[in-house]
């Protein structure tokens, strides 16, 4: 190590800059603006979610006069804004923040973070970037230009000084942070832009208004966009966790024991990892023939690999999951018709799961309009961990699961089944994970997992089925609506009219309109009560054949914390969750009967549509008829969700006991620089890249924390570039 | 001739009630309103022995109030029926555009396109067994042109009778035929023709006439103007009749005039159900054939993949089933050629005057 520090000394900034652009995100000009917006927007978005602000985020970029490629950022939030003392750390370090131990579902940043940004606007441009910052409890903003010490490979501030800070209104602006950054870039539309990476940030980000504005050279708006918020609820504060034995390797295990200050082995598993009782860490010694009471520091490595194996054979229970943070269904709804005009939208939120001892949730969302192009290929909206993901969608895991359904079941044009489906619709699949892992430090493209897989898969099948639902409803309405007006109005018409040219007496036209119909019609309406806050739903039942009917209808609604069903007018019953049924009294011919509800609990567009079933002979025009067995399906999870929350509780008491935090958030001088050398150093050494990899990988925390970045960093040239060489080849 | 003619406005109107009468009657009986009318496309069209021509099978399809579609047009067929009494009882007409028109006042009555309006006034001719003379409606296409030593008489707006020769009292551009051509409005008085020539575009029939070919062939021209107007089948069948004068046909070659030839001869899809009161089955194509393109060597067209389709309709076409015109269409689809009658002009001004008419006359047994 000592003698590949040297060697890094020599080696200049730019140089590490030029050989790790491809994973820094500043391979190409129209890769760089989006990533230092990307970079921007994630710290804007993680900072007003720590502080529990709701985002107003404002991207502008103009093209820079007479200068061909190059642009200014400017990028502004309404965040917390960041103490004077750590605007250099947050602008000019490789490193900052960010926990050992624990686990959490984090952003997380591209490459470098923000430094990247930085660093990538002086080597291109020789211009510094000028930080806005200002925190409520002080009276005055703090300017400050950051640049970067090539020589020294240290941030460098300029020109700081402390002045009020108004916005173009002339209003103070009480706290917030504006960054300004000059670069090579180029600004350009379509799928991998500025602005698709706004509109899907804004999509999965429900709480954060955003907007941009693209000017060129003249000052003239050439591109722009304007994403509101639907919601004023802010993602609930995610917890951190502690790593589960199912994700333990021999290394990470080995570095949590020689890490340890525990006394004995119980205390050490039970406060180093979750889903560990006292009887299971009991189990796991006594399976792994190790005293109880040994000092973790001595466990040798035969005995750690004997540990890894008792992991395997004693019942665990599974890691908490509200270290996640899903977007959640009616929210991702939300922002999905914000963005796109549509006919039909479906999502879902799949009940969190673990796999390999990390727990992970897949949410997804269809949506389908006529106004979108119908020949093409669908969009894809891959989203990690709330950021999304704009680069190597063929080789994704997302892209993958949405390709292997069999989408021609579901009433989208699949030729071959195979890629993605075509036709006028998105497909959004959004996996939140405190251990997301990617094919390769570029951090665009999920790498394969049986488990994630699979939920995904039946995540998409549920909204397949809620997309056929809907075009088989589609048709139906349309042919119920037809119906309704011929007998309505046409039929009374041709009735008058035939009439009053015979000079005869008009017929009875009730036996007609049976004669005509003969079936029975369901209609459901729902619409927002802006009064009274609440959402109105009704059915009705029209009974046009010749014979007395007696039905149970069913409803879907968003049955949940919170939302409520109130002022039913017939007495219905609870049949599962998220299902309402009302038996009725009979419906005589020509009759009709409407079931009238509210749902409170919701905002406006929360519920726009809902489905009804029947039970009973015939058919209905309009609804379906109840699939037992669908019924059944959400009976049995709904019981496995009652267990697991059993279990959770008793987690829960279980880490009620005391753990102890290890709160390195603040890092010494000599781990900053160890930081930004290692990566310089290591690039050198290829046996040293190949160690490091071993530790990332086996570190389970492989979440997107800049800590292992930074690590990463450092082997990403010897053999990343080897390993996904087709990854980057396919970039550019 | 059995059917059309000689009705009484009170016929007319009470043909027309009984259509609003089906479809009260069925309301009466609680069931949907229909209206029944044979089928009419090329698969329901028979020939018919007694009278030559094509008419339609015995396929009906019942229209009925079950579907939004059919019952919307229930619905505007009791509006023209409605339309048409208040036009006979004021002593008015309009056009078929003008009815059009004026469905815009009819609220759901209203037609989506001229085309449904034309085909619903059609329907109702066929399901009265009367005219659309008969109804007060009028096409929008002016009749055909005529010039040769022909007298007629014509009603004019005045109710006057006026006598015109179409040969003395014309221009160049000959004697406009009215719409109506029936004998209320028109009245063939003498001739000193030996036939009657129908000829597609206007260019030949104006060489013609400046070739004198009509005095000195003793012809009647006609310029069939396209597709020809009911009027101008209708005038020529009673020319048939009325003088027993014989009608030669002379067209482009290519699949389309042989439709024109079908509809003036057999009868056309669309009026089938009148086609023994506009078809003149002992017509006589005359050319251009598609062995007229190889005797005379005249310049040609490649057929355009629309030509091969119609030609290839024209094959199971029951008009066409006779041998000589199963002949010819596969002759012009193995040549892969089609021209036009202007195409004489290779051989100069006069040859089709001088030449070729004569000969394929001569060869057609007429001089």
């Amino acid at each position: 190590m000592a003698s590949t520090r040297s060697k890094m000394q020599q080696a200049s900034i730019s140089e590490f800059f030029e050989k790790n652009k491809h994973f820094l995100g500043f391979d190409t000009l129209n890769r760089s603006i989006i990533t230092a917006a990307k970079e921007s927007v994630d710290n804007s978005l993680d900072a007003c979610e720590e502080a529990r602000l709701l985002p107003d985020i404002r991207i502008e970029i103009k093209k820079v006069k007479g200068k061909a490629d190059e642009l200014i950022m400017i990028s502004q939030d309404n965040g917390p804004g960041i103490p004077p003392d750590s605007i250099t750390k947050v602008f000019g370090s490789l490193l900052f923040g960010s926990r050992f131990h624990t686990i959490r579902q984090t952003r997380g940043q591209q490459g470098i973070g923000i430094t990247g940004v930085v660093m990538y606007s002086q080597l291109t441009t020789g211009k510094k970037t000028r930080v806005v910052s200002k925190v409520k409890d002080e009276a005055t903003a703090v300017y400050v230009d950051i640049g970067l010490d090539t020589k020294k490979n240290k941030a460098i501030s300029s020109n700081r000084k402390r002045d009020h800070w108004f916005n173009s209104d002339g209003e103070i602006i009480e706290h917030g942070v504006r960054v300004q950054a000059h670069m090579k870039a180029k600004y350009q539309r379509g799928k991998q832009s500025v602005h698709q990476y706004l509109r899907m940030t804004s999509i999965v980000n429900p709480h954060a208004s955003l907007s941009l504005k693209v000017y060129d050279e003249e000052g003239e708006v050439i591109d722009g966009g304007d994403w509101p918020r639907v919601t004023d609820v802010l993602p609930h504060p995610v917890k951190e966790i502690r790593p589960h034995p199912h994700g333990q390797e021999i290394g990470s295990l080995q570095r949590f024991l020689r890490d340890s200050v525990d006394r004995k082995m119980t205390s050490f598993l039970r406060h180093n990892f979750s889903g560990v009782s006292m009887r299971a860490a009991r189990e796991v010694l006594l399976k792994s023939e190790i005293d109880e009471a040994r000092k973790p520091g001595t466990i040798t490595a035969p005995e750690a690999q004997a540990m890894l194996e008792a992991f395997k054979q004693v019942k665990l229970l599974a890691p908490p999951t509200d270290c996640l943070s899903p977007i959640e269904d009616l929210l991702i709804k939300k922002g999905l018709a914000k963005a796109i005009d549509s006919k039909f939208v479906s999502t879902v939120t799949r009940s969190p799961s673990v796999a390999g001892g990390n727990p992970f949730q897949v949410e997804v969302g269809l949506i389908f309009g006529t106004d979108m192009p119908s020949d093409g290929p669908v969009e894809v909206l891959r989203i990690a961990n709330r950021v999304p993901l704009m680069y190597q969608q063929g080789g994704c895991l997302l892209t993958k699961s949405i390709e292997s359904v069999d989408w021609k079941k579901y009433g989208l044009d699949h030729p071959g089944g195979r890629g993605v489906p075509k036709g006028p619709a998105a497909i959004l699949v959004h996996l939140a994970s405190t251990n997301v892992q990617f094919t390769s430090e570029a951090k665009e493209a999920l790498s394969d997992n049986e488990e994630v897989f699979n939920e995904i898969r039946l995540a998409l099948q549920e909204v397949g089925r809620g997309l056929r639902n809907h075009k088989r409803k589609s048709k139906q309405r349309e042919k119920a609506r037809e119906k309704f007006e011929l007998v309505n109005v046409i039929l009374p018409e041709i009735s008058a009219k035939a009439s009053a040219i015979l000079g005869r007496e008009e017929p009875d036209l009730s036996p007609v309109i049976t004669n005509i119909m003969n079936a029975v019609f369901s209609e459901e309406t729902s619409e927002w009560d802006s009064t009274e806050k609440v959402t109105k739903c009704s059915i009705t039942l029209f009974n046009y054949t010749n014979r007395p009917r007696q039905y149970t209808i069913l409803a879907t609604w968003p049955e949940r914390e919170g939302v409520e069903m109130v002022n039913e007018n017939y007495e219905g019953r609870r049949e599962a969750k998220g299902l309402r049924k009302w038996k009725l009294d009979i419906l005589q011919p020509s009759e009709n009967l409407e079931i009238s509800f509210s749902i409170d609990g919701l905002s406006k567009g929360d519920w726009p549509q809902f489905d009804v079933f029947f039970r009973g002979s015939g058919e209905i025009i309009g609804a379906m008829k109840l699939d037992e067995k669908i019924l059944e399906e959400i009976r049995r999870e709904e019981e496995s969700a009652l267990e697991e929350n059993e279990e959770d509780i008793e987690d829960v008491v279980d880490d009620a006991m005391e753990f102890d935090t290890d709160s390195s958030d603040d890092l010494d001088s000599v781990e900053l620089d160890d930081a930004i050398r290692g990566p310089l150093g290591d690039v050198l050494d290829e046996t040293t890249g190949v160690e490091v990899v071993k530790a990332h990988d086996a570190d389970e925390s492989g979440t997107l924390d800049r800590e292992e970045i930074t690590k990463a960093v450092s082997d990403k040239n010897t053999h990343q570039a080897k390993l996904f060489g087709d990854e980057w080849s396919d970039e550019e | 001739m059995n059917y059309s003619r000689d009705k009484t406005a009170e016929s007319v109107i009470s043909s027309l009630h009984e259509v609003a009468e089906e479809m009260h009657n069925k309301m009466m009986k609680g069931t949907a309103p229909t209206m029944s009318l044979p089928v009419r496309t090329k698969k329901n069209i028979e020939f018919n022995e007694r009278l030559g021509v094509f008419k339609y099978g015995k396929k009906r399809s019942i229209r009925d109030a079950t579907s939004l579609r059919s019952a919307n047009q229930l619905l505007r067929a009791l509006h023209i029926i409605e339309f048409i009494e208040e036009m006979i009882n004021s002593g008015k007409s309009s056009t078929l555009r003008e009815m059009y028109y004026i469905s815009e006042g009819w609220g759901h009555g209203k037609f989506g396109s001229q085309n449904e309006s034309n085909n619903l006034a059609e329907d109702l001719e066929i399901v009265t067994k009367c005219m659309r003379e008969d109804f007060k409606l009028r096409p929008e296409e002016d009749g055909a042109r005529m010039i040769g030593d022909i007298t007629i008489n014509e009603r004019n707006r005045k109710g006057d009778w006026m006598t015109i020769n179409a040969r003395d009292d014309v221009g160049d551009s000959g004697y406009g035929l009215p719409y109506n051509v029936e004998s209320e409005k028109l009245r063939l008085i003498k001739n000193d023709v030996d036939f009657i020539m129908a000829i597609e575009t206007g260019g030949m029939f104006d060489r013609l006439v400046e070739n004198g070919f009509d005095e000195e062939h003793r012809a009647g021209l006609l310029h069939l103007k396209g597709q020809p107007a009911r009027s101008t089948r209708r005038i020529l069948k009673r020319m048939n009749e009325e003088w027993n004068l014989p009608i030669i046909v002379f067209l482009d070659g290519d699949p389309w005039s042989f439709r024109i030839f079908a509809s003036i001869a057999y009868g056309a899809i669309k009026t089938a159900h009148i086609s023994e009161y506009l078809a003149t089955p002992s017509a006589t194509y005359l050319g251009i054939t598609a062995d007229d393109i190889l005797a005379y060597d005249l310049p040609s067209d490649d057929l355009s993949p629309k030509d091969v389709e119609a030609l290839k309709a024209e094959l199971t076409d029951p008009r066409f089933a006779d041998g000589w015109w199963q002949n010819q269409i596969n002759m012009m689809l193995d040549l892969g050629k089609k021209a036009e009658q202007q195409s004489l002009a290779k051989y100069g001004l006069d040859f089709v005057t001088d030449t070729y008419l004569p000969e394929k006359l001569k060869l057609a047994g007429l001089i």
